[in-house]
């Protein structure tokens, strides 16, 4: 059953769609995975995992947007997440996105992130986006440049701490396939 | 997405809590008053809760309302079902501003909320895990009808237990009678005065 107002939106190899209750138990095994969550933070425990799954239910409900689940055009188990996030204590809406084990390595949080702002570009009106990356975090950045985006400065986030912010190109910047292929 | 249904008593309305609904919720759960739920939360933390309480009707289908003044519509707190990962048994929870304390409205909220699980809900019973040394809810709890269940298991050791009546115990009890009571007793300006007169 659909717990959110989130759109569902294709691209060429996924879907992005709301969460469901079946993407809890993949996500909590993604967050007691200290090695691939630490990047991500939000959870540590089970009862920690629920409470972030619950949350983004009702930021998605507060916002209009929210974590979509990216789930491969097969539907079978859900790849990631993948959204804009902006609880309060944020600096600004921000382009966010986790892959989980075995769905690594095949440009799918890339292709998922494309998708997501230029939803957020085109059906919400953001004019501009960034994404939070922890200091060492280096496929993320590496991600995040990928996608165009900026090193911009270096802030204390209000659970994460010490954190990067990168500042992705405007809609003006971006070519039709919302990509920075005309920069390349 | 879940319909959350609306509950009207004498003097409060009990619905969905909606965003423009947070900043008392905020100023409650930031601040000392929020000490025996898990706080004081930092802005962060007191917004990502309040999430997850929206989160939490979508999820169970039943969760906690956002307490409204009849007359002002202003909020009051909340009530209702809680029962987040690592909850052994559905909860019935409350929390009041603190500026509206004192006037029987997380009576009157938990009351009715309680009424709304065991008679639309089916619920079989409820309890409500206490910090000890929250003495405001232990009262509470008491003038529900809550005995504590020394047996039952408690969220992580810390709270203490309290088992609400099974709808069937409640029904045509000594203790539904003194809720009544009380209820009526914070209706009028000088408490009873204008219930006796008018009976």
């Amino acid at each position: 059953m659909s717990l959110t107002p989130a759109p569902v939106l294709e691209a060429a190899r996924l879907r992005l769609r709301g969460p469901e209750m079946r993407d809890f138990e993949p996500l909590a095994e993604f967050f007691a995975d200290p090695e691939r969550a630490w990047g991500f933070g939000g959870a540590e425990t089970r009862p920690d995992a629920w409470r972030w799954f619950a949350s983004n239910i009702g930021h998605w409900h507060i916002h209009g947007y929210g974590y979509f689940t990216i789930e491969m055009t097969d539907r079978a188990r859900p790849a990631g997440l993948c959204g804009i996030w902006n609880p309060e204590g944020w600096p600004e809406p921000e382009l966010g996105w986790l892959v989980f084990a075995p769905f690594e390595g095949r440009g799918i949080a890339y292709e998922a992130a494309l998708r997501a702002r230029a939803w957020a570009y085109e059906a919400l009106g953001f004019t501009t986006l960034t994404s939070n990356i922890l200091p060492g975090n280096a496929r993320s950045v590496a991600l995040a440049e990928r996608l165009g985006a900026r090193y911009e400065r270096t802030y204390r986030n209000v659970t994460l701490g010490e954190d990067m912010l990168y500042r992705h190109p405007g809609p003006a910047e971006l070519d039709a396939d919302g990509g920075m292929e005309a920069y390349a | 997405m879940t319909d959350i249904p609306v509950i009207e008593t004498r003097r409060l309305i009990l619905s969905a809590p909606r965003p423009e609904d947070y900043p008392k919720f905020k100023a409650t759960f930031t601040s000392y008053r929020a000490r025996f739920m898990g706080g004081p939360l930092n802005d962060y933390e007191a917004w990502m809760l309040y999430a997850a309480e929206i989160g939490h009707w979508q999820i169970r289908g039943f969760g906690m309302w956002m307490i409204h003044d009849r007359e002002t519509g202003a909020t009051c707190g909340m009530a209702g079902g809680w029962q987040p990962a690592k909850w052994p048994e559905r909860e019935i929870a409350w929390v009041i501003w603190p500026e509206v304390a004192g006037r029987g409205i997380a009576l009157e909220a938990t009351h009715a909320a309680r009424t709304h699980f065991y008679q639309e809900m089916g619920w079989p019973g409820a309890v409500s895990y206490l910090d000890p040394k929250n003495y405001d809810s232990i009262r509470l709890a008491e003038r529900l009808g809550c005995t504590r269940d020394p047996e039952a298991a408690s969220v992580d050791g810390h709270d203490v237990v309290y088992r609400h009546p099974s709808p069937e115990k409640l029904r045509n009890s000594q203790t539904a009678d003194a809720i009544e009571l009380e209820l009526q007793s914070f209706r009028g300006p000088i408490f009873g005065q204008r219930e006796e007169a008018t009976a």
